[in-house]
């Protein structure tokens, strides 16, 4: 999954002279905390609702002196810290952590800005990562670590005619893996059963000996 | 659907008396729901429950209302065109590119001839079952065949091919202007009709079921209330595994009579899948039959209360046949039409079915707890199904005040 798959496309870009009490009312009237700086198609920088909001504090603050009627550019963080379309989403969402930033715009590979990514949108493809939208039963498998372990596991579950909707794996220890999959049937039991008679450790769903 | 609400013959016969308050529809072609021969959705349940029924005296023919078809108009209102289309065609015998992406040709939802017309035949008996209450023709009503709450508007998903809940849903609303309430406490969430009407706001849909963190579909978190009108008609109660009776009990009390009197339907559609059972084995909610039964009489009761007694129900899950679907399914029907449930199961029965059954059938109604071992952690998993009552507070309350003046807590 890639930036560009989770990025909203239609930003809104402000430009540096907007008076800063301006650029608030347009945050509050469309919901949006975050507005990348552009001038003459060059993207300078970004403003979050939090910059505005110390402008407006009595609370000692770095923006002291500045006013609602100065322009916005006096506020910005510039350069901006941006991500590439391109960039895996894993990598970039490493930036925004290490960084510690709400939000990035997205430039092509000329520098152009073409959107814009939140840490909501990060959530938003962990959760779609994890595969939990389809109908699926959850299996979580431990086998050993090394080549041709979860080969062999997708190959039991494909031979039963059961899709595989998502994979999620941890090493459990230097021996173990442990997979997290989402597969498409609403008989987990009975193929975890079945995978257990062909020798592997089914964790999840517990094998049945409630009577 | 035809315009006007026809009669059957079974239905005429005693319409004559005054109607039978109490149908039971049921017509032999419903048994041509079986997806393989090896399918654990069985509608030899029916037959068990049907005979059980007979044996102990609560069901005769005055009971008995046979559906008739539904028109593809209604169904059209819940499936897609295209959708409809791949059902037909792999239901003729012959392939379509779109039979995967359509859930269909799946190990849950295998291909068979016919199966297209052995669907709609369950889903004209559970619109059947709505609009003889709807109508006023009889006062509760129950199918057995029925309750597929899985599929969705353009794919097949979990046994379940097209949706007649929906579509009996859809009928009652479109045809009766009726608000109704669907509570399905199958042990698996019911997605297909929580997403069919997650943005109404004349229909509230109220699932109890196994956590989609272990459990078939994945779905079903507190945090899935509707959208838009539909906001806050969508309740999800996710229990732990093993979760027992008493839990079970105490997490339903907190939310079923509150949720029917914040919302006042007309009527209320009971999904009435029995596989929340302690012998099921595909889900591992642990309950007995005393606390299944329990649960029937008490939707019974706030029918009574809250809705002029109109209650419909169909059957769903329940994948332990012969010891479990007809104990917790004879006493749906008891709980219905307002008769007691005998403890002890009549031999008769027993030996009819017992050469079929790899397990010994059990004599008594209710299970024997004594019997069963202690599953552990037990206040462990009280605990967590409080917690998730309270989840289930802290996001459906604010919604609920605005909505209805009215709360869970």
């Amino acid at each position: 999954m890639l930036v560009k798959d989770i990025m909203t496309e239609r930003v809104i870009a402000i430009d540096p002279t907007m008076p800063i009490g301006d650029v608030y009312a347009l945050m509050e009237q469309r919901n949006i905390r975050h507005f990348p700086i552009v001038r003459n198609d060059d993207l300078i920088g970004i403003v979050s609702d939090r910059d505005i909001r110390s402008v407006g504090s009595e609370l000692p603050s770095s923006k002291q002196g500045v006013t609602l009627q100065d322009p916005v550019e006096r506020i910005m963080s510039a350069p901006p810290i941006t991500t590439y379309a391109a960039d895996p989403v894993e990598e970039s969402a490493h930036i925004l952590r290490e960084r510690k930033i709400g939000a990035m715009p997205v430039v092509d590979e000329q520098d152009r800005l073409i959107g814009i990514v939140t840490g909501i949108d990060f959530l938003e493809a962990l959760i779609k990562m994890t595969g939990v939208e389809g109908a699926t039963s959850r299996l979580e498998v431990e086998v050993d670590n090394r080549p041709g372990s979860l080969a062999a596991l997708s190959e039991a579950i494909s031979r039963r005619g059961v899709n595989i909707a998502s994979v999620l794996s941890t090493r459990k220890d230097t021996d173990t893996l442990s997979f997290v999959l989402r597969v498409g049937t609403i008989d987990g039991r009975g193929l975890a059963n079945e995978l257990r008679e062909e020798g592997f450790d089914v964790v999840w769903p517990t094998e049945t000996k409630l009577v | 659907m035809s315009a006007e609400p026809t009669t059957s013959a079974a239905d005429a016969s005693t319409t004559a008396s005054g109607a039978t308050p109490y149908a039971f529809v049921y017509d032999p072609s419903l048994g041509e729901y079986q997806l393989s021969d090896s399918h654990p959705f069985k509608p030899l349940r029916l037959e068990l429950t049907r005979s059980l029924l007979e044996c102990v005296g609560l069901l005769d023919k005055t009971h008995l209302v046979t559906p008739e078809p539904i028109s593809e108009a209604l169904l059209r209102r819940i499936h897609t065109d295209d959708y409809i289309a791949v059902v037909k065609t792999l239901s003729a015998g012959r392939s379509h590119d779109l039979a995967f992406r359509s859930g269909l040709g799946t190990a849950d939802n295998p291909i068979f001839p016919g199966m297209h017309d052995a669907i709609m035949a369950v889903c004209s008996a559970t619109v059947k079952a709505v609009d003889l209450v709807a109508s006023g023709r009889a006062q509760r009503a129950l199918n057995l065949s029925g309750g597929l709450h899985h599929a969705f508007a353009d794919r097949a998903s979990g046994f379940c091919v097209y949706n007649d809940l929906a579509l009996g849903i859809e009928h009652a609303a479109q045809h009766y202007g009726l608000r109704v309430l669907y509570l399905d406490i199958d042990a698996h969430h019911g997605d297909g009709v929580q997403q069919l009407f997650y943005e109404r706001g004349d229909v509230m849909t109220v699932s109890i079921h196994e956590s989609g963190r272990y459990l078939f579909p994945g779905t079903g978190h507190t945090y899935e209330l509707g959208k838009n009108d539909g906001r806050g008609l969508s309740v999800n109660v996710p229990l732990e595994p093993f979760t027992e009776d008493d839990s079970y009990l105490e997490c339903f009390e907190a939310v079923v009579p509150a949720a029917i009197e914040a919302f006042r339907p007309d009527l209320i559609l009971l999904q009435a899948g029995a596989d929340m059972h302690r012998y099921d084995p595909l889900a591992d909610l642990a309950l007995s039959t005393r606390s299944i039964g329990e649960s029937y009489r008490r939707v019974s009761e706030l029918a009574d209360e809250f809705c002029d007694g109109r209650l419909v129900a169909t059957g769903g899950g329940g994948y332990d046949a012969y010891r479990t679907a007809p104990r917790a399914w004879s006493q749906l029907w008891a709980a219905l039409s307002r008769q007691d449930m005998p403890e002890t199961l009549p031999e008769s029965w027993r030996q009819r079915w017992q050469p079929r059954s790899d397990q010994p059938l059990p004599s008594r109604l209710y299970d024997d707890l004594t019997s069963w071992d202690a599953i552990p952690r037990q206040s462990d998993i009280e605990a967590h199904n409080r917690t998730v009552l309270r989840r289930l507070r802290n996001t459906l309350d604010p919604v609920w005040r605005e909505r209805f003046g009215y709360t869970l807590g």
